[in-house]
């Protein structure tokens, strides 16, 4: 019995200082290396003035993702999606519905904001605040429903 | 005229025949001058690392992009 635990003793041993050589293998490994894009590329103004255009992120991936945090009646993207410097001091997403999972949204929001590599502006209302804000001609609502935005969801008939 | 079948929302990725191509584009234009390793590439714009090293070793061919 104490010859068996002897063994393994030295095999937990053996295992630390191999551990122990790896961790230190991982110190001198080489860097890997970080790319830029190269401002001398033949056609790098025509290609960024292209890209430039397009929405930073995957709209339909978004509304997939979106329908997926709870009862969303409403959403709307502006500013950052559409590539307006305007709309975007409102909300760049803002989104109507009940029920809505606040871990989801946390996750949704970060992954999104990765994506497009900036902050985004975000709103959330439940579905009640929304109309009654909708009927007096809140101002929010007014400016972001006004200004240049595009309705990914809208299940309110607005 | 025809209106299009994607709603004119995948021209581009259509057009240069990679959606992860066309995403590893739009991060390193919207956060020039900035430089980016592949790994962390990968979890930004959520795509695979293979897919991601496999786009960014082409562009890097072609000298659209550079090694900083």
């Amino acid at each position: 019995m104490a010859k068996k635990r002897k063994i393994i003793a030295k095999k937990k041993a053996r295992a630390r200082r191999v551990k122990k050589v790896l961790r230190k293998a991982k110190h001198i490994k080489v860097k890997t290396p970080r790319y830029v894009l190269n401002s001398n590329y033949e056609f790098y103004d025509e290609l960024r003035n292209l890209i430039l255009k397009s929405s930073p992120a995957e709209i339909d991936r978004m509304i997939t993702k979106i329908s997926g945090l709870g009862k969303v009646r409403l959403a709307i993207i502006s500013g950052l999606f559409l590539n307006e410097s305007t709309g975007g001091e409102i909300a760049d997403l803002f989104i109507v519905g009940d029920d809505i999972n606040k871990d989801r949204l946390r996750s949704f929001l970060k992954a999104l904001e990765a994506e497009v590599g900036k902050e985004i502006k975000f709103s959330l209302m439940e579905k009640d605040e929304f109309q009654y804000r909708f009927g007096m001609f809140d101002r929010f609502v007014r400016v972001l429903l006004e200004g240049p935005h595009e309705k990914i969801i809208n299940k309110l008939g607005i | 005229m025809s209106k299009s079948k994607t709603n004119g929302r995948y021209s581009l990725e259509l057009l240069f025949g990679s959606k992860a191509r066309i995403k590893v584009l739009k991060f390193m234009f919207r956060n020039y001058p900035g430089d980016i390793d592949i790994k962390e590439l990968a979890v930004r714009i959520q795509e695979t690392y293979p897919m991601v090293r496999k786009e960014v070793e082409l562009l890097h061919s072609i000298g659209l992009l550079r090694k900083n």
